[in-house]
């Protein structure tokens, strides 16, 4: 296993105080802690090359694993090993392998070029000079970015220095790497493309990469397996498409008819969910889609028909509106 | 566009320089004019000429700016930032960084001093004492050494405050100004009453500059030499291990906040 976590718990010790001067006051003299457990009894394990999803609500305790896992915090509790060593003794052969990437925060030097970073990167991680030039030009190439190399980073767009901090972090080829919401604020287009290069990064590579978001779409299309978290909870380890299969009961068909039809006759088939002739959706079981498909067709004047799966940000959030996951 | 941001970025830059480089000159002024005016009708004073104590004035003058120059007042804000993560996630050595930065931003510092020092005594024609012993001088750039290592050790450990508060300008400006005092930056702490001045002898403040001047102006005994670095190398190592154990200890409830 390349990463592996067991009954992994974090505490945070935070100071309250009441709203208003009273409150300041009696904060000063006698202050109150609130002790938050961000992440509580977690325990799971990432082989070689896999590529996990991690998701959970704001304040789930994603980051606060991801932060443990890349050596910034010492766990309250329990154990974490990376590539079997203990993160929070930073050992440098063990940072050497690793990356952290953080959608909201830059590592790169605001006021100098992108690439000005990527060599000091060189430098700290010892890199060769021929490593460094057929890697660079690697990930320039899979993410697009050669002409605006030299330009300084405060120049550059969200996109632009999302690519570059991604550079930044795959200099020194690591094995392992964790993505914390590497797809936050870019528009869609630069979102996917996004998750193109972390897919293929993976693939190229076989690195481990454990990813957060927001966006169930990178997910979707990035992960197999996720893990998912609540009020610092695991609340699910496994395959994608297993929840989608417990949870995602029925199957949405959208017709689209030639003619007009009688609602009522419709009833029959399943419930229908929305009525906005020519186009009807319609709520079936999931073992009796193809049978209800079949009928449409044969019985009704059908222009066009679709049958889809539930959003997964439905499913999701059934979820965490605490449908029983068994 | 790009030129006229890029003159105005280095014109601030340089203003700023500028303002500070005088505001030095100025306190390091005051101090001179002071001492000279006190001894304008006395011969002696604590047992200071009039040239031994103005020598101890462009020395401070001196050394301070060396001593004192320093980029680990940053750490604090570092730390409560979340800036201390970029350091964190990389295979190199924190306190390696601090140093270099603490080199470089001596060396402006100095530079600078040296510069404005050979103005200065042009101009004015100051009794200054060239130590000509070279025994004494390898000493004194020992003691100097010491000296840059007490204050960074003292000046870091200010700054991990930032690991259990945000706030940490307010020690920082106690540390200040006693420094002015009991470190000798003001007067040489054997002006005081005996008893005061030995007792600031044991603490690791007079090693910040007092103790490597007198060892520069060879005003000190031998035995009280001996004693001096010997207080100074307990402090060295306790001050280093401590900086070291705050490190660790301050990690550990380190929230990589900000991020």
């Amino acid at each position: 296993m390349v990463i592996s976590v067991s009954h992994l718990s974090k505490t945070y010790r935070v100071a309250q105080k009441e709203p208003g001067f009273l409150g300041t006051l009696n904060s000063f003299f006698n202050r109150q802690y609130k002790e938050v457990h961000a992440v509580s009894d977690v325990s799971f394990a990432i082989g070689e090359g896999e590529l996990v999803g991690f998701i959970g609500p704001n304040g789930a305790g994603k980051t606060t694993t991801l932060k443990c896992l890349s050596g910034l915090l010492y766990p309250t509790s329990g154990h974490v090993s990376v590539l079997g060593f203990t993160p929070f003794e930073r050992k440098n052969t063990c940072l050497k392998q690793i990356s952290l990437v953080m959608g909201q925060k830059n590592q790169l030097w605001w006021d100098l070029p992108a690439e000005d970073t990527f060599l000091l990167n060189k430098e700290i991680y010892e890199i060769s000079d021929e490593v460094y030039k057929k890697t660079l030009h690697e990930l320039v190439e899979l993410l697009d970015v050669a002409d605006v190399l030299k330009t300084q980073v405060r120049k550059l767009s969200l996109g632009q220095r999302m690519k570059m901090e991604l550079i930044a972090a795959l200099i020194h080829k690591p094995k392992v790497l964790f993505l914390d919401e590497p797809t936050i604020g870019l528009d869609v287009i630069m979102q996917q493309k996004m998750r193109e290069f972390i897919r293929e990064y993976n693939r190229r590579h076989k690195s481990t990469i454990l990813l957060t978001s927001h966006y169930m779409e990178d997910v979707k299309e990035l992960c197999k397996r996720v893990i998912i978290i609540d009020h610092g909870k695991i609340i699910y380890d496994g395959l994608l498409g297993d929840i989608v299969k417990k949870l995602a009961t029925h199957k949405k068909i959208t017709v689209i008819f030639e003619s007009d039809v009688d609602p009522k006759q419709l009833d029959a088939i399943g419930e229908i969910k929305e009525y906005n002739f020519p186009k009807v959706v319609i709520s079936v079981e999931r073992g009796a889609s193809n049978v209800a498909a079949a009928e449409l067709l044969q019985k009704f004047p059908v222009a066009d028909i679709n049958i889809e799966e539930p959003d997964i940000e439905d499913i999701i959030r059934q979820v965490f509106k605490g449908k029983e996951l068994v | 566009m790009l030129i006229k941001n890029t003159w105005d970025e280095a014109l601030v830059y340089r203003l700023n320089f500028i303002l500070w480089r005088v505001r030095v000159v100025i306190r390091f002024l005051i101090t001179y004019f002071l001492w000279s005016s006190i001894y304008s009708g006395n011969q002696q004073f604590f047992g200071y000429s009039r040239e031994m104590m103005l020598t101890y004035v462009l020395m401070v003058y001196l050394v301070s700016n060396f001593v004192f120059a320093t980029r680990t007042q940053n750490i604090g804000s570092e730390i409560n930032e979340g800036k201390l993560t970029n350091y964190l996630l990389k295979p190199f050595n924190y306190f390696i960084s601090l140093g270099a930065r603490d080199v470089s931003d001596k060396l402006l510092n100095f530079g600078c001093t040296v510069f404005e020092f050979a103005i200065i005594y042009l101009l004015f024609r100051p009794p200054f004492f060239f130590q000509e012993n070279l025994g004494l001088i390898i000493l004194a750039v020992v003691a100097f050494v010491g000296a840059v290592g007490v204050y960074f050790c003292i000046s870091v450990l200010l700054g991990f405050l930032g690991f259990w508060t945000s706030e940490i300008w307010a020690t920082r400006f106690i540390f200040i100004i006693l420094l002015d005092f009991v470190a000798g930056n003001f007067f040489p702490i054997d002006i005081l009453p005996k008893i005061l001045s030995q007792i600031l002898m044991l603490t690791p403040f007079p090693y910040m500059f007092y103790f490597p001047v007198k060892v520069y102006l060879g005003q000190l005994t031998t035995s009280a030499t001996i004693q001096g670095f010997g207080v100074m190398a307990v402090w060295v190592f306790l001050l280093t291990k401590a900086m070291f154990l705050v490190w660790r200890k301050g990690l550990k409830v380190y929230s990589a906040e900000g991020r």
